[in-house]
C-alpha cells in the first residue's frame, strides 16, 4: 500500500496565557503533541484513540495543515489540497441553505465539485435547501462530512465523527468509510472509545499526553501489551505507562510534564 | 480561486442574515429622512449651516451616514470571524487549500459589500429625493467623491471590525471591541480633540478659532470619520481647514492599507 503521508518527529504545543506574569500578552507552552511518527497509507483506516486531552484533535489539525509544524512528507499546501477534514461537532448555523454552505467551501478549492453528488452521498438530498439553523445535530454531522468529501480527497481526517449520529446513521457512516477505503482513500478517525472503532479500523494509534504510545492493528496492540481481547483504552494506557488502574483520577494531564519519554512515562 | 467570487458568496450570506432586518430600517430612516429634511428649502438648521446646493444636502446628511452606516458595518462584521471560530466552521474553512491572504480579502470584500450595497441603494433613492425637492443634482465630480468617500469609510470600519473579530475569542469581546472603536471615533473623538487642543495650549472656548480648526483638522486625519469629512470637503470651495489634498489622500490610503494588512496577517497566522 502506498504511503500517502508520513509524519516524522512531529511536535506542536499550543500557546496558552501565562498567569505567572503581570503581562496580559505573555504566553507559555501549553499542551500539544510530541515527537509523533506515523505513516498514513492508502486504503487503510487508522483509529486515533486516547483519553480527553491526549492530543488527538491537535494531531488531526496538524495533519490537515492548520498548524505550521514540521516533520511531514508533504507541505501544508499539498496536505490541504489532498486532505478532507471533518472537525468534531461543528455547529452549522445561519439562514443560508445546506447547498449554499457547501458551495462556499467548494469555492475554496480549485477543482470542480459535484455538489449534488456529495449531497446525495451523505443523505442530505431532501434537506439541501433547508437553512442551517433548522438542521439537527445529526444533519450537521452529515454536512461536515460532505465538506470533508469535497474535492475527492486522498486522505480523510475525521475527529469523533460518530458523535451525534443515531445507530442507523452510524452504520451507514461506517459503510461509507469502508467503501472509500476500498477505493484507496486513507482515513484517520478519532475516538475516545475503542469499541466505537473496533469493527471499522485496520490500525489503531494510542495517544496519551501528546505522545503516540503504540501503533498497530488492535489485535497486535493488545497482544504486545499482554491484554485481553476486549480490553479498552484504560487498560492499554495503564499497560504502556505502568500506571495502576486504581490510581487513576479525574486530573487532566499537566502541561508542564509534557514531553514524556516514550513508553517510560518519565519526565525528560 | 478568486477572492471576488467567494466574497460575493459571503456578501449574499450576510445580506440575508437576520440582523439585516434591523440594519435596513436603521439606514433608511437616517439616510432617506435626512435627505428629505435637509432638502426642504424652509429647513432651519443649527450652527449657521447654510444649504445652497444638492451637494450641500449630501454633505450635511453624511453626519447621519456616519452614525448609521458605520454602525451597520459594525453590526454586520462583528462576528465575521469569531462566529465561525466558535462554531467550528472556521476549522473547515482554514483546512481548505485556499491561500490565507485570498481568504482574508474575500472576507473583507464580502462584509464590506454587504453594507455598501444597501447604503448605495439608499443613497440613490436620496438623490432622487434631493432632485424632487430641489430640482437639481450634484455634479459628477461631487457624486464620485461622495461615493468613494462612503465606500472607503465603510471599508475602514469593516476592516477594523473584522480585525477585532479575529482577535476575540468570544462574541461578547468582539461586540465590545467593535462598539468601543465605533464610539471612540463617532462620539468621543470631539472630546479627544478638545483634550489634545487644551494640552497643546490652544483655547477651547472658541471652536471656530483658527488654531482650534487647525488642531481639529490634524486630529481628523487619525480618525476614519475625520478623513471621510476631509474627503467630502474637497469639492467645497467655502471650506478650507488647511489640509492639502495630498495629505488627505495619503491618510485615506494609509487607513485603507494598514488595517487591511493587519487583518491579512492575522488570518495568515490564525489557529482555529
Amino acid at each position: 500500500m502506498e504511503t500517502l503521508l508520513s509524519l516524522s518527529d512531529v511536535s506542536w504545543r499550543h500557546k496558552v496565557r501565562d498567569f505567572s506574569t503581570w503581562k496580559p500578552w505573555a504566553k507559555r507552552d501549553g499542551p500539544g503533541i510530541y515527537s509523533v511518527d506515523l505513516d498514513i497509507k492508502s486504503g487503510t483506516i487508522v483509529g486515533l484513540i486516547g483519553p480527553n486531552g491526549a492530543g488527538k484533535s491537535t494531531l488531526m489539525r496538524a495533519i490537515c495543515g492548520l498548524y505550521d509544524c514540521e516533520g511531514f512528507s508533504k507541505s501544508c499546501e499539498e496536505r490541504r489540497t489532498q486532505i478532507g477534514y471533518m472537525p468534531e461537532q461543528v455547529r452549522w448555523e445561519g439562514r443560508v441553505s445546506v447547498r449554499h454552505a457547501l458551495e462556499s467551501i467548494a469555492m475554496m478549492r480549485d477543482s470542480e465539485v459535484d455538489i449534488d453528488g456529495i449531497i446525495q452521498t451523505v443523505g442530505l438530498k431532501s434537506k439541501s435547501e433547508h437553512i442551517l439553523d433548522n438542521l439537527s445535530q445529526g444533519m450537521r454531522q452529515r454536512l461536515s462530512l460532505a465538506c470533508a468529501l469535497i474535492g475527492n480527497p486522498r486522505i480523510l481526517v475525521m475527529d469523533e465523527p460518530l458523535n451525534g449520529l443515531d445507530p442507523l446513521a452510524q452504520r451507514a457512516f461506517s459503510n461509507l468509510l469502508e467503501n472509500l477505503a476500498k477505493k484507496g482513500v486513507a482515513i484517520v478517525i478519532s475516538s475516545h472509545q475503542v469499541s466505537d472503532l473496533e469493527a471499522l479500523v485496520d490500525n489503531v494509534a494510542l495517544l496519551h499526553r501528546g505522545q503516540l504510545l503504540i501503533e498497530g492493528s488492535l489485535n497486535e496492540v493488545r497482544k504486545n501489551l499482554g491484554l485481553e481481547d476486549d480490553s479498552g483504552i484504560v487498560e492499554m494506557i495503564c499497560s504502556v505507562t505502568g500506571i495502576n488502574p486504581e490510581d487513576i483520577t479525574l486530573d487532566l494531564s499537566d502541561d508542564g510534564i509534557l514531553p514524556l519519554k516514550k513508553f517510560g512515562g518519565e519526565e525528560e | 480561486m478568486s477572492a471576488v467570487r467567494l466574497s460575493i458568496h459571503i456578501m449574499k450570506e450576510r445580506l440575508i442574515a437576520g440582523r439585516m432586518m434591523v440594519i435596513w430600517p436603521l439606514l433608511a430612516i437616517f439616510i432617506l429622512f435626512s435627505s428629505w429634511g435637509l432638502s426642504d428649502p424652509k429647513a432651519n438648521l443649527p450652527a449657521s449651516i447654510v444649504i445652497d446646493s444638492a451637494y450641500d444636502v449630501m454633505f450635511v446628511s453624511t453626519a447621519f451616514i456616519i452614525f448609521s452606516a458605520t454602525l451597520g458595518a459594525v453590526l454586520i462584521s462583528f462576528d465575521g470571524v469569531s462566529r465561525d471560530r466558535l462554531s467550528g466552521v472556521l476549522e473547515i474553512k482554514l483546512s481548505q487549500p485556499i491561500e490565507r491572504p485570498t481568504f482574508a480579502r474575500a472576507l473583507l470584500l464580502g462584509h464590506w459589500g454587504a453594507i455598501f450595497l444597501p447604503v448605495m441603494i439608499l443613497n440613490l433613492v436620496s438623490l432622487a429625493i434631493i432632485w424632487h425637492r430641489l430640482g437639481e443634482l450634484p455634479n459628477l465630480e461631487e457624486l464620485f467623491i461622495h461615493t468613494l468617500g462612503t465606500a472607503l469609510l465603510l471599508f475602514w470600519y469593516t476592516t477594523i471590525q473584522l480585525l477585532a473579530s479575529s482577535w476575540a475569542k468570544d462574541l461578547g469581546s468582539s461586540v465590545a471591541i467593535g462598539l468601543g472603536v465605533w464610539m471612540i471615533f463617532t462620539l468621543l473623538w470631539l472630546v479627544l480633540t478638545t483634550v489634545v487642543a487644551g494640552l497643546s495650549g490652544v483655547g477651547v472656548e472658541d471652536l471656530n478659532s483658527k488654531d482650534y480648526v487647525r488642531i481639529d483638522a490634524i486630529m481628523d486625519l487619525f480618525s476614519p470619520n475625520g478623513v471621510y469629512h476631509h474627503l467630502l470637503e474637497m469639492p467645497l470651495s467655502d471650506v478650507d481647514r488647511g489640509m492639502s489634498p495630498a495629505l488627505i489622500s495619503l491618510a485615506a490610503i494609509l487607513w485603507s492599507i494598514i488595517p487591511a494588512y493587519l487583518f491579512q496577517r492575522r488570518i495568515e497566522r490564525l489557529h482555529p
